[in-house]
């Protein structure tokens, strides 16, 4: 099997993009996980409703930039919805029946979604700024996939410096590493939860945007990228942001050789890798080794 | 409690020393007996009720599997489609290639689910909680897209083995040497409901047997029924591929009575389903996720003629999940213990949301 050097090259930076994109989505799963002990699998439904919120203010405005402003943050507030609504009242009880509500959450939103904007696949347009191809050695590639991996880079090195130097951050990782300390110390914990579900959220906005433009947006976009962000996420090691992100970028590029290689059995070799991770280091890549 | 101190069903689980009661026991006969004497007269009222009863009872089965699992051993299991697909595949291809024989069929797909259950039990064993759960939804994962892409076909070079994304179409319904007629639902019916009576007699005698003991040993308390002695990942492995085995049966019974084997019998969008069943249900009761599945069953069919359906189905799990945290077991046993209590409860429930949700 020959493959010409240039699709290689092309693959690798797509895999990177797609990586980096991916990784909005998994940062959100993960600090969600950290912090609220929860897994959202109502996720992907958020990153859904940011492509289909895209697709319709896009349309409205006729502006990508303001649909890139306005459905993140549409999305958080759907966010603060359901962590104030829903999960709040599942504090402290067995974390099962968090997957139980947000299951139930994924299931509504996907019928809410064929229910507004029917079943059909849509598109968020592309600015015209950003069309068309540039040449970067031998590889052609499209200006709008350079601004993808550009601004997802710059989102997740962001959020990195907030968690990792900010006040913020500290805050935040306290409170998932002792909540009651915390409370404690009289800071109220529940804010800090709800700041942390709707920032999740919004992250999942942003990247249902930014591919909503490269990929189609559909209803089963979101049961779609939940497994992904779960193979990532576990990957990674559940809770542990950096773990995310180098698992996103080997998720992408691994989809993108894929689809070189074998395109469609590309989802066998994520799940083998999965595998082979969780059977060498049974928490992921950076878990925490005290687990059971 | 943290997640990653493994899915912990201690609180939810069954706490009693025996799997059902005498009471329990005399309960789900009179329940068998009950849906013996339901099924010809709802097939009389509108023939399709008892397509649905048989539905119904199928899903039970697959929900009692993983009861056995998830409740007495508490491994949460995210990949039990696996185990019903594979079942239902294998009966598929013995139905188009070689015999339609319910003596043969049936028991072979059992087979299938235990041989698959426990090679996939064997490698996720050595992980735990929502690492364990990972795990078997990776390799049920691999299964759909094995289906869904007819990878078979490729390495026998052969047409078609599982038939891509169409699935195998248009099989034979079983037979029994002639000594049942299976085209006819009613006998299918019984012939579902008396093999779901039996493995949920066999599960129960599984779960109050020595081996099933340790298997809720090892669900309280791993590390010292290792220290006692036990070869806890060998029994995991076991109790894995006997679930597996009712999996595989609950597949075996469904496919031929749908005459079709598509992938979505092994998407983890059924896992999940599943494990919704079970919560819904009442977790490690046994009849809670029967309950449970039959529920959903109907929820599902009921609904689907409605515009917003999913809409419906997502906000009854949410309100479940939300006010009554035993599932429709847990509130079925307490009105069943204080019927007068129960509007004072809904009070309180509400008030308690409230409060939590204002904080």
């Amino acid at each position: 099997m020959f493959v010409e050097f240039s699709s290689v090259l092309r693959a690798t930076m797509l895999g990177v993009q797609l990586g980096m994109t991916l990784a909005l989505v998994a940062a959100g799963l993960t600090l969600i996980f950290g912090m609220l002990d929860v897994i959202n699998f109502a996720h992907g439904s958020l990153y859904m409703m940011g492509a289909y919120l895209g697709v319709t203010v896009s349309a409205q405005f006729g502006s990508f930039w303001l649909a890139l402003l306005i459905a993140p943050l549409a999305v958080g507030v759907i966010g603060a919805v359901i962590e104030v609504f829903g999960l709040r009242a599942l504090y402290g009880r067995n974390p099962l029946y968090h997957i139980l509500l947000t299951f139930g959450l994924a299931v509504m939103i996907q019928g809410l979604v064929v229910e507004i904007w029917g079943g059909q696949s849509l598109r968020i347009e592309a600015p015209a700024s950003l069309a068309g191809t540039v040449q970067l050695g031998p590889v052609e590639y499209p200006v709008y996939w350079l601004f993808v991996l550009a601004i997802s880079t710059l989102l997740i090195a962001a959020v990195w410096l907030m968690i990792d130097r900010s006040d913020l951050g500290i805050l935040m990782r306290a409170s998932a590493h002792d909540t009651e300390m915390v409370d404690a110390l009289g800071i109220d914990v529940s804010k800090v939860f709800t700041g942390v579900f709707v920032f999740g959220a919004v992250l999942a906005g942003v990247a249902g945007v930014l591919l909503g433009a490269s990929r189609s947006v559909n209803p089963g976009m979101g049961f779609g990228v939940i497994i992904e962000t779960f193979v990532i996420v576990v990957i990674g090691g559940l809770g542990s942001f950096k773990g995310a992100v180098y698992a996103a970028l080997a998720v992408g590029l691994v989809t993108a050789y894929g689809a070189l290689i074998a395109p469609s059995v590309t989802d066998i070799f994520l799940f083998a890798m999965m595998a082979v991770v969780l059977m060498i280091r049974p928490n992921g890549l950076f878990g925490a080794t005290e687990a059971a | 409690m943290s997640l990653l101190d493994a899915f912990d069903p201690r609180e939810t689980g069954s706490s009693t020393d025996g799997i059902l009661s005498n009471r329990g026991r005399f309960g789900i006969l009179a329940l068998i007996a009950a849906l013996a004497v339901l099924g010809p007269v709802a097939s009389a009222v509108r023939p399709f009720w008892l397509y649905l009863l048989i539905q119904i009872l199928v899903f039970a089965l697959l929900a009692l599997s993983l009861d056995f699992v998830f409740g007495y051993a508490g491994l949460l299991s995210f990949g039990h489609a696996a185990m019903f697909g594979t079942g239902g595949y294998a009966a598929a291809l013995l139905i188009t290639h070689v015999t339609a024989n319910a003596l043969v069929v049936l028991p072979a797909a059992v087979l299938t689910g235990v041989v698959v259950a426990a090679f996939i039990g064997w490698f996720s064993v050595r992980a735990r909680g929502i690492y364990f759960a990972m795990l078997t939804l990776a390799f049920a994962q691999i299964f759909y897209v094995i289906a869904f892409a007819d990878l078979p076909s490729t390495l026998l070079g052969v047409e078609t083995v599982t038939g891509g994304d169409n699935g195998i179409v248009g099989l034979a319904t079983l037979e029994t040497f002639g000594l049942l007629d299976l085209s006819n639902r009613m006998n299918y019916y019984f012939l579902t409901l008396g093999l779901v009576a039996l493995s949920l007699l066999a599960i129960v005698r599984l779960a109050n047997s020595p081996f099933g003991r340790v298997l809720q040993g090892v669900r309280e308390n791993e590390d010292r029924m290792a220290f006692i002695g036990y070869d806890v990942r060998r029994y995991k492995v076991i109790g894995f591929a006997i679930s597996g085995g009712f999996a595989g049966l609950a597949g075996g019974l469904y496919v031929p009575f749908q005459s079709l084997a598509q992938p979505q019998l092994l998407n983890w969008t059924l896992s999940g389903e599943l494990v919704v069943m079970l919560l819904l249900g009442g977790l490690g009761t046994l009849w809670g996720p029967m309950l449970g599945a039959g529920v959903v069953v109907l929820l599902e069919e009921q609904l689907s003629g409605f515009a917003a359906w999913e809409v419906i189905l997502g906000s009854v799990f949410v309100v479940v999940v939300i006010f009554a945290p035993r599932g429709i077991a847990g509130a079925l046993v307490s009105l069943w213990e204080d019927p007068e209590d129960a509007i004072g409860n809904v009070r309180d429930a509400l008030a308690n949301y409230r409060e939590k949700v204002m904080k």
